[in-house]
C-alpha cells in the first residue's frame, strides 16, 4: 500500500466517475479530496496541500491547462492529468502547462495509483561524498532537493529535479528516451517519449541562460540526452 | 471544250468516310482515336478539295493560254495558205510545203475536198467527223482536243471560203499534260503534309481534350484511396468548369458524408468513455471485496469484469477506426531496431511467453515506425492467435529479400496451431467486424472484430503490407505477415 495519508486532489465535473474513482483510489490506500470545478479546486489545494493532483483536462469554467498553470505559479506538486485521447495535442500542451504525466480515459484505478507512486518515488540516494553535483555555473544538491545557476536557487517541480538528478548521475553519459521514462517515470519500452522531450524542454528554461541554445542538458541525435558543465 | 481529265469527287469520299467512323462504334474506339480520325479524315478530305480546285484551275489557265497562242499561229498560217493558194491556184501541195519550212509540224489542207497533210500520221482520218462538219459544212472556225495514240492533240479547223479551202492544224498537247503532271503531283505532296499535319494536331488536341477527363479519374482515384480533399482545378473553360464544379460538388458531398459518419462513430465512442471510466473503476472496488462476496455474486462480478474489459477495448478500436477514418491520425514516427521492438511488443501483450525466433540477418534490422501503434499490431496478432488460433502461437522476425539480396523489407510474422484460414476468406479476415463465416467455427467470445482491421490499417498507414497465408512448416494452422520497410545497419 501506498502512503498512508497521502492526499490526492482529484479534479472531475462528472460526479458518477469521481465517486467511483474515489473509491477505487481509496482502496488503494490514498486520501481523497473531490473537487467538481477548477475553482473548488483551486480553493481546496490551499487549504488542504495535496501530494498529488489529478485532474480532467475538459472541465467547465477553468480548464485543465489553466488550473495546471495556476498551480504551478506556486507549487511544485506532482500533476497528472486525463485526456480524452493520446495523439492529440491536449497532451503536449498539458505537460507544457505544467503536467507531470497523463492518463487516456477509460483508466484503470490501478495504473493511476502506479503512475502516482512512480511521481512520489524519492531520488537515488547519492553514494557518499558526492552529496554536491557541479555542472559549470549548475550546482545540485540532492538530497536538499536544491539546485542553484550561479549562486540563485531555481525553483523544479519534483519530476523536472528527478530528471535533472538522473541525468547528473552519470555525467556526459547519453540517456535514451527510454531508459529516462524508465527510470523517471517508471514506464516499459511502450512510454510516450513526449513526456521526456516537454520535460527536457522545461527543464532548459529554467536551469539554461539561454534554453535556445542549451549549454547544459543537450539533445544528441538519434540517441537521446546528456548532461555536461 | 472537252475535258480530258476528271477531277475526283470529294462528296463521295466524305460519305465514306462518315461511313468508316459510324463502323467504329465508340466502345471499341476510343475517344482520342474518334477525335485523331475526324481530324485525320478531315485534313485529307480538306487537302484532297484544295487540290482539286487547284488541279482544275491550273489546267485551264494552261489550257487557255495554249488554246490562244495556238488560234493565233493557226490564224496566220490560214492567211499564208490563202496566199499562196491564190499566188497558185493549182495545187495544195505548195502551200504545206511552205508551211513546213516555217516549221509548222502537222499543217492539213482541205483544198477542193481533196487533202493534203504534212504529215501521214495527222491526216484526215484523224479529224473528227463533228470538227469535219463544223468547219466544211457550216464554214464555221473550230478547235477541238483528241487523244491520239495515248497524246492529246489539239485541232483547229479554219474556213478559207475565198479559195475554197480549210486549213487545220495539229498541235500537241503532251507538254502541258506533263506539266499538269507535275502539278498534280506536288498537289499530292501537299496533300499528305496536309494530312499528316492533321494527324498531328489530332494526337495533340486530341490529347487536351483528354487530359481533363484523365484529371478527373485521378482526383476520382484519389478520393477513393481516402484523400478526401482532392479537388480539381477550376477553369475557365466554360464546358471543363462544368465537369469540375459538378465533380467538386461530389467530392465535397461525400466528404461532408464520410467525415459526418466518422465523428459520429468518434463522437458515441467519447460519449461511452465517461460511463466506462465509472464502470472501470467500480469494477475494480468490487474486485478487491471478491473474497467477500456470496459464490453467485463472484460469477457474475467475473462475467461484469471481463466484458468491461471487452467493452474498453471495444471503444478504443472503434475511436482508433474513426480516427483511420477522418484521416486524423498522426504518426511518432522513429527509428527502432526491429528485434527488440518485436520482443518488448510481445512482453506487453496477452501472452507475453510467446517465444521469438529472429533470422540472423533481420537482428540487424531498423524501421522506421509509431512504436505505440505498431505494438497494438502485434498485441493484436497475439490476440488474435490466442483467441482464434488455439493459443501458444509462435512469432518469427525475418528479412523479406531472399539471401545476397538488399534488404529492403521485414516480415514480423506470428503463426499459430489453430485450423488456419481458408483460401477464400484470406482477404476478408481484414474487414471490419468480418467475423461472417470464420465466426462460425471460431469461438464466441472473442473480439470485437475490429483487431485484424486496425492491424491492416495500421501496417498500411506504415507503408506496409500484411496477409495470412498458411504455416511454413507445413503443419495445420495460420501465418500472419507483415511486411514493413526496414534497413539493414551495418554492425
Amino acid at each position: 500500500m501506498a502512503g498512508v495519508g497521502t492526499r490526492i486532489l482529484t479534479v472531475e465535473d462528472d460526479e458518477r466517475i469521481r465517486t467511483a474513482v474515489k473509491l477505487a483510489l481509496e482502496d488503494e490506500g490514498w486520501t481523497v479530496d473531490e473537487a467538481g470545478s477548477g475553482e473548488e479546486a483551486i480553493e481546496l489545494f490551499h487549504r488542504g496541500s495535496p501530494d498529488v493532483v489529478l485532474f480532467d483536462i475538459m472541465l467547465p469554467g477553468i480548464d485543465g491547462f489553466e488550473l495546471c498553470r495556476h498551480l504551478r505559479k506556486t507549487s511544485d506538486v506532482p500533476i497528472v492529468m486525463v485526456t480524452a485521447r493520446a495523439d492529440t495535442h491536449d497532451v503536449v500542451a498539458g505537460l507544457e502547462a505544467g503536467a507531470d504525466d497523463y492518463l487516456t480515459k477509460p483508466f484503470a484505478p490501478k495504473e493511476l495509483s502506479a503512475r502516482i507512486r512512480a511521481l512520489l518515488r524519492r531520488i537515488r540516494p547519492m553514494s557518499p561524498g558526492h552529496s554536491k553535483l557541479v555542472f559549470g555555473d549548475l550546482e545540485i544538491i540532492p538530497d536538499e532537493g536544491k539546485v542553484t545557476r550561479g549562486g540563485t536557487e531555481l525553483h523544479l517541480t519534483k519530476t523536472e529535479f528527478r530528471l535533472l538528478v538522473e541525468l547528473a548521475h552519470s555525467p556526459g553519459r547519453v540517456f535514451s528516451r527510454e531508459s529516462l521514462l524508465d527510470k523517471v517515470w517508471g514506464y516499459d519500452y511502450f512510454g510516450d517519449g513526449r513526456l521526456v522531450d516537454v520535460h527536457i524542454r522545461r527543464l532548459r528554461t529554467k536551469v539554461e541562460s539561454d534554453a535556445a541554445n542549451p549549454r547544459h542538458v543537450v539533445t544528441v541525435r538519434g540517441l537521446g540526452y546528456r548532461l555536461q558543465s | 471544250m472537252t475535258e480530258a481529265i476528271d477531277a475526283p469527287e470529294p462528296v463521295r469520299l466524305w460519305t465514306r468516310a462518315s461511313r468508316t467512323l459510324a463502323q467504329l462504334r465508340p466502345q471499341r474506339v476510343g475517344l482520342r482515336t474518334r477525335i485523331l480520325l475526324i481530324f485525320t479524315m478531315g485534313f485529307l478530305v480538306l487537302s484532297i478539295f484544295l487540290a482539286a480546285i487547284t488541279f482544275s484551275f491550273a489546267k485551264s489557265t494552261l489550257v487557255n493560254q495554249r488554246d490562244r497562242s495556238n488560234v493565233e499561229q493557226a490564224y496566220r498560217d490560214a492567211g499564208v495558205a490563202l496566199n499562196d493558194l491564190r499566188s497558185s491556184p493549182a495545187s495544195a501541195q505548195p502551200v504545206i510545203d511552205t508551211l513546213s519550212r516555217l516549221g509548222i509540224g502537222f499543217p492539213l489542207l482541205n483544198y477542193h475536198d481533196d487533202w493534203t497533210a504534212g504529215s501521214a500520221r495527222f491526216g484526215p482520218e484523224a479529224v473528227p467527223a463533228l470538227l469535219k462538219d463544223r468547219v466544211l459544212i457550216d464554214g464555221v472556225p473550230a478547235r477541238m482536243i483528241v487523244t491520239l495514240d495515248g497524246e492529246a492533240v489539239m485541232i483547229i479547223g479554219i474556213p478559207i471560203p475565198e479559195v475554197g479551202a480549210a486549213y487545220f492544224e495539229f498541235s500537241s498537247l503532251s507538254e502541258i499534260n506533263s506539266t499538269l503532271r507535275s502539278v498534280a503531283l506536288s498537289l499530292m505532296f501537299a496533300g499528305f503534309i496536309t494530312t499528316l499535319f492533321g494527324v498531328v494536331l489530332g494526337t495533340v488536341a486530341s490529347r487536351r481534350v483528354v487530359k481533363p477527363l484523365g484529371d478527373a479519374a485521378q482526383a476520382a482515384k484519389a478520393i477513393a484511396g481516402g484523400r478526401l480533399d482532392t479537388r480539381l482545378e477550376t477553369t475557365d473553360d466554360h464546358d471543363l468548369k462544368l465537369l469540375a464544379d459538378s465533380f467538386n460538388d461530389m467530392a465535397s458531398a461525400l466528404q461532408q458524408r464520410v467525415e459526418r459518419d466518422a465523428r459520429f462513430a468518434s463522437d458515441v465512442s467519447h460519449e461511452l468513455r465517461s460511463p466506462l471510466m465509472t464502470l472501470a473503476a467500480s469494477v475494480e472496488v468490487m474486485q478487491a471485496r471478491r473474497d467477500e462476496m456470496p459464490e453467485r455474486a463472484q460469477a457474475a462480478l467475473d462475467l461484469l469484469v471481463g466484458d468491461v474489459i471487452r467493452f474498453q477495448g471495444l471503444v478504443e478500436d472503434l475511436l482508433e477506426i474513426s480516427r483511420f477514418d477522418a484521416g486524423a491520425i498522426r504518426l511518432h514516427l522513429e527509428d527502432l531496431p526491429v528485434a527488440e521492438f518485436v520482443r518488448q511488443a510481445i512482453g506487453v501483450s496477452s501472452l507475453p511467453q510467446t517465444p521469438l525466433t529472429v533470422t540472423e540477418r533481420a537482428e540487424r534490422l531498423v524501421m522506421h515506425v509509431d512504436r505505440r501503434r505498431l505494438a497494438r499490431v502485434v498485441a493484436n496478432l497475439i490476440d488474435n492467435a490466442r483467441l482464434h488460433g488455439g493459443g501458444e502461437p509462435e512469432a518469427i522476425v525475418s528479412e523479406a529479400e531472399n539471401e545476397g539480396e538488399p534488404i529492403g523489407h521485414v516480415w514480423i510474422a506470428v503463426e499459430d496451431h489453430g485450423s488456419g484460414v481458408p483460401l477464400d476468406e484470406r482477404h476478408l479476415i481484414f474487414e471490419r467486424f468480418a467475423r461472417g463465416a470464420v465466426a462460425g467455427r471460431r469461438s464466441s467470445s472473442d473480439g470485437a472484430g475490429l483487431g485484424l482491421a486496425l492491424v491492416d490499417e495500421h501496417v498500411r498507414l506504415h507503408g506496409g503490407n500484411v496477409w495470412v497465408e498458411d504455416r511454413l512448416d507445413g503443419e495445420p494452422g495460420a501465418r500472419f505477415v507483415i511486411e514493413l520497410p526496414a534497413e539493414e545497419v551495418r554492425p
